[in-house]
């Protein structure tokens, strides 16, 4: 057997004895989590068809517009899922163990390079494909697909798309090592950071949805021809627009117009796995190498006399035991180059979205369309702050490691360790939640022109949503911590950091539905321009305080419990 | 002073320490010898307060260890077996952290951070991260910050692994002088050699019981009885 096989089967064995422990918390675990997962399948195949019903039936889209908005929602996926398997795979090829230990033994280069590669491959685009695959199903119920149609789709139009990004991000990863080992490792990431941004806002100046709209309202009802000679040339080019086509013309009926798409997809991420693979057979060891000499740059001493603001030697005005604590959690994620790069791209995201909110006309004439813009920015918001805390709180706890031993040994009360890490985490994200809340709220209260009670719905949510979404990151990282993972990004992907995010979601879905009558009524009153009575407005908000702080109090619960646990 | 009152611990069915009891004065030099998975550091985790006991209660200077955690983690200085540090500080920023949580002024840490620096010979090493250390640099580092805060209590588990032979005994004169200082010291280890040399009373688990305990002077005695090897007696008093 080549080795090849000979360690996958390994690993597969290893992975089912885990996944079919026996054991009773385990058994309890599992199902657990495959409750959550069944919650979220669900809950993405519902929204998928509300959407496209949606879309198709309420509001003059045509089937071509759908699919250039198909097409642009392909293109942030695609560049989720190759953002997602960059960042990964530094991790599963460059600072793994386990590459360690097959490079002493008598295995190819090649074998260990493909068996991290598809090791990277599921593990961090498992979820993005069952989010995918549920989302399918929600649009072809609408398309009345036949069930084959969802399989063969799945296997020959989604997995192939997620893979050539997943191919194109090792790629891209290789050429960062080759030119890390000249330019330096943070020139290097400099420029992938305004590469991506260059190239999504290029994507979106040529394709934007908002010149699209106004563009519509000027050539109805002809909106397909117009649609067809405005598409510009370099889309054709994109991945994004084959599998938006090979749908077009599925759903249409036209399946061999589908096929000449669907060769170009298969044919170019076939090649360029093979290149990949050549690539790496000539690349990967000299890259790991690279990673090696990268990581020794770090070797050299600090310059000791030289005091930083936050210095372990400067005295504080704060108790010791909490200076230090929280000088150590500033120091630890800041050293960590996947944190900071992570929090940059997240705050940059969060301004992007902000900016951009605060900057649209979102005066609508339709009472029900402006409720439904309003709660889908709202529940985006709220997306983001789940994100946000997921990334950065969920692994606090296990981040510690083993040398959690340090402060469990020494006579700090466990209490006070967790509420440190609690503000730590929840004064940021407050800022952040508090940012987009606001900046999101800012169209409704200028198009509505009433008393800003939208502005005060936002600023009592976002601290609600940050209180929630931290004390059940930092609970459940606390119950679901690995101790022995010490990358921060694999932490926030794992199966506890899912089941937490779901919940996350779940809140924010509960939060949504108590707002919907009461923004409601308040569209209706501006619409109609009768006097909104505050008084409506009480009872929700009191709800969401007190299911907020019902939630907050459980997450801290379980957090207190997992950190006094046996260490 | 570490008084051990009949404390059990049990991981599901299976009992790791048994009924165990043991009381270490002031200023002993205490051996815990044991085969592999004996129960030598579950004992120790729970005397610094890393796990808590199933049944019983451990003492140290009279404060519980389950009752009033922080009292008498104040007393302990704990080197645990393998020594993970926080691998993005570096020595020094890990000995100030260490002195932090232990409230030590920040000028007298600076002064007991040179001294340590000097006494474990950890040169310029001090300012690099922890992640760039080899096994004995962490160890010597863990030391270090154990000896921080004067601790009246030492509880070390294998202290001599990674640590080469110069490092080896500058660790083992520093716990002799702290023991003769009156502090007392609970070491565990394999090296049958380091604890007949270092402790003065031995004891030995295995399956979670304690099947010896006794001075060094009385171990000579039955140590004679069998061919005059510690080695001997070991495997014979630790045969399951």
């Amino acid at each position: 057997m080549s080795p090849f096989f000979h360690i996958i089967k390994y690993k597969l064995y290893s992975n089912i004895k885990t996944t079919l422990d026996p054991r009773f918390s385990s058994v309890l675990r599992n199902l657990v989590s495959l409750l959550v997962y069944i919650g979220f399948a669900y809950g993405a195949y519902r929204f998928a068809y509300v959407v496209t019903f949606f879309m198709m039936q309420k509001t003059f889209a045509s089937l071509y517009l759908f699919h250039i908005f198909v097409s642009m929602i392909l293109f942030v996926f695609f560049i989720a899922v190759n953002l997602g398997n960059i960042i990964v795979s530094y991790s599963t090829l460059y600072r793994s163990q386990e590459v360690e230990f097959l490079l002493c033994k008598p295995v190819d280069f090649k074998y260990i390079f493909l068996i991290k590669f598809f090791d990277n491959f599921f593990y961090s685009s498992t979820i993005l494909l069952l989010g995918a695959l549920m989302v399918l199903l929600g649009y072809g119920r609408y398309f009345y697909y036949p069930w084959y149609y969802f399989v063969l789709i799945l296997i020959f139009v989604l997995i192939p798309f997620m893979f050539l990004s997943a191919c194109l991000a090792v790629l891209i990863l290789m050429a960062i090592m080759k030119l890390a080992s000249r330019i330096g490792f943070r020139k290097v990431l400099a420029g992938i950071f305004v590469l991506y941004g260059a190239i999504t806002y290029i994507f979106f100046s040529y394709t934007g949805p908002l010149t699209v709209v106004e563009k519509l309202h000027h050539y109805y009802p002809n909106i397909d021809k117009y649609l067809v000679q405005a598409t510009p040339t370099f889309l054709k080019y994109l991945p994004n627009q084959w599998v938006s086509m090979i749908l077009y013309y599925v759903d249409i009926g036209k399946i061999n117009l589908a096929l000449p798409y669907l060769f170009i997809l298969l044919l170019i991420t076939t090649a360029l796995f093979l290149i990949t693979i050549l690539i790496a057979d000539k690349f990967y060891y000299r890259s790991w190498l690279i990673s090696l000499h990268i990581k020794s740059t770090g070797l050299e001493p600090y310059n000791v006399k030289k005091v930083h603001f936050i210095d372990f030697r400067l005295r504080s005005i704060l108790p010791p035991q909490t200076e230090v604590i929280i000088k150590k959690e500033v120091f630890t994620f800041f050293r960590e180059a996947s944190q900071w790069i992570h929090l940059l791209i997240m705050v940059m995201l969060t301004g992007i979205f902000s900016i951009s909110i605060s900057h649209l006309n979102l005066r609508f004439r339709l009472h029900d369309l402006q409720l439904i813009t309003y709660l889908i920015i709202f529940s985006f918001g709220g997306f983001m702050v789940s994100a946000l805390a997921l990334r950065f709180v969920f692994p606090m706890i296990g981040l510690e490691g083993k040398a959690f031993w340090a402060l469990k040994s020494s006579p700090v009360k466990e209490r006070k360790i967790l509420w440190i890490k609690f503000l730590m985490g929840f004064l940021p994200i407050l800022i952040m939640a508090e940012y987009i809340g606001v900046s999101s709220n800012i169209p409704f209260v200028k198009s509505t022109a009433m008393q800003p009670l939208l502005l005060w719905l936002g600023i009592i949510s976002a601290f609600c949503i940050s209180l929630v979404t931290v004390s059940l990151n930092l609970g459940l990282g606390g119950y679901f911590a690995n101790y022995l993972e010490r990358n921060p990004i694999r932490a926030a992907s794992s199966q506890g950091a899912t089941i937490t995010f779901l919940l996350s979601i779940l809140y924010l879905f509960i939060l949504t539905v108590i707002f919907i009558s009461p923004v409601s009524v308040y569209f209706e009153k501006f619409y109609t321009a009768g006097h909104f009575n505050v008084k409506i407005i009480i009872f929700p908000i009191t709800l969401i305080i007190l299911v907020s702080f019902i939630l907050f109090i459980v997450g801290i619960r379980i957090g207190f419990k997992s950190i006094s646990k046996d260490f | 002073m570490i008084e051990i009152q009949n404390v059990t611990k049990k991981f599901g069915n299976f009992t790791a320490v048994d009924n165990l009891s043991l009381k270490v004065p002031q200023g002993e030099f205490f051996g815990f010898l044991g085969p592999n998975g004996a129960g030598k550091t579950t004992t120790i985790k729970m005397i610094v307060g890393l796990f808590s006991p199933t049944r019983g209660d451990i003492f140290i200077n009279g404060y519980s260890i389950v009752k009033e955690p922080l009292k008498a983690k104040e007393t302990i200085g704990y080197v645990p077996d393998v020594p993970f540090l926080y691998e993005k500080l570096t020595g020094r920023e890990f000995l100030f952290f260490i002195g932090g949580l232990f409230k030590i002024p920040k000028d007298v840490s600076k002064n007991r951070i040179e001294e340590l620096i000097d006494i474990f010979e950890i040169g310029s090493w001090i300012d690099k991260r922890t992640e760039d250390y080899s096994q004995g640099m962490r160890q010597r580092i863990t030391i270090a910050a154990t000896l921080l805060h004067n601790p009246s209590n030492i509880v070390i588990d294998e202290p001599m692994i990674g640590l080469d032979p110069r490092s080896a005994k500058v660790v083992k004169d520093v716990l002799l002088e702290k023991a003769r200082q009156g502090v007392t010291v609970f070491m565990s280890t394999h090296s049958l050699n380091v604890a007949e040399e270092l402790c003065d009373r031995i004891g030995i688990i295995n399956n979670g019981k304690l099947v010896f305990c006794n001075t060094r002077s009385q171990l000579q005695e039955e140590v004679a009885r069998y061919d005059g090897k510690f080695e001997s007696m070991f495997l014979e008093v630790t045969r399951s």
